[in-house]
């Protein structure tokens, strides 16, 4: 799964910090998640969007391997 | 996050006062050779007892040394509470992570079991069975901490 979810904090201009934060998580997990190594729950996934005010499918697309 | 079975963030300090003191006692005593047996002697209730050369018995009071009772017991509470604790900033990523340590920690504990099964003869197996008891929590408790440093690192060289 690809999101894109540095570029949109590049975007907002927030550091994974405040995000994390924001988010109620660890900032190794947002840090995890932008490299592609950590798949988020649907919880998770959810408050991202919401966050960023974009739909999860914005945020998060499958690939071939999914 | 709702996490199951997990003690609340304080416990791990307290985890770790236990832990690393009872661990590093232990191995020592173990290693100078020194008879656990012969200190903090004491009658204890047996629940079963057979000793060597005296018959076996159900409910009893024997004697004992507790040296070994009370340094095994505070080991593996150590590292209960050490290993499941939550850390300061609990996630479901670090929930993973402690996951995927304690799978991890597992296979290596029984596979060294299989090979010190197979290697491994007479009263020496005995001291193999002794490790055994709290070997899985301190694989896990180091595998887990290991991670979360070197994720922990990887993070800090990002920003």
């Amino acid at each position: 799964m690809k999101n894109n979810l540095k570029v949109l904090r590049a975007i907002k201009n927030i550091s994974q910090e405040d995000l994390a934060k924001n988010i109620g998580v660890s900032r190794q997990t947002i840090n995890a998640m932008e490299k592609g190594k950590y798949a988020p729950s649907t919880i998770l996934a959810l408050k991202l969007a919401r966050f960023f005010e974009k739909t999860v499918d914005e945020i998060f697309t499958l690939e071939e391997t999914d | 996050m709702k996490t199951l079975f997990l003690f609340p963030n304080k416990f791990k300090k307290l985890g770790w006062i236990l832990f690393i003191p009872s661990l590093l006692s232990g191995l020592l005593l173990f290693i100078k050779g020194i008879d656990f047996d012969n200190y903090f002697k004491m009658n204890v209730f047996a629940f079963y007892s057979d000793q060597f050369l005296s018959e076996s018995k159900f409910f009893t009071i024997i004697e004992n040394g507790v040296l070994d009772e009370i340094s095994l017991v505070l080991i593996i509470v150590g590292a209960l509470l050490v290993g499941f604790s939550k850390t300061k900033n609990e996630d479901e990523f670090i929930s993973k992570i402690r996951y995927e340590s304690l799978v991890w920690a597992t296979y290596l504990n029984f596979i060294l079991m299989i090979i010190a099964t197979l290697v491994i003869y007479g009263f020496a197996y005995f001291n193999v069975l002794l490790a055994n008891t709290f070997a899985m929590l301190l694989f896990f408790i180091i595998r887990f901490h290991f991670m979360i440093y070197k994720l922990n690192k990887s993070s800090n060289d990002e920003e």
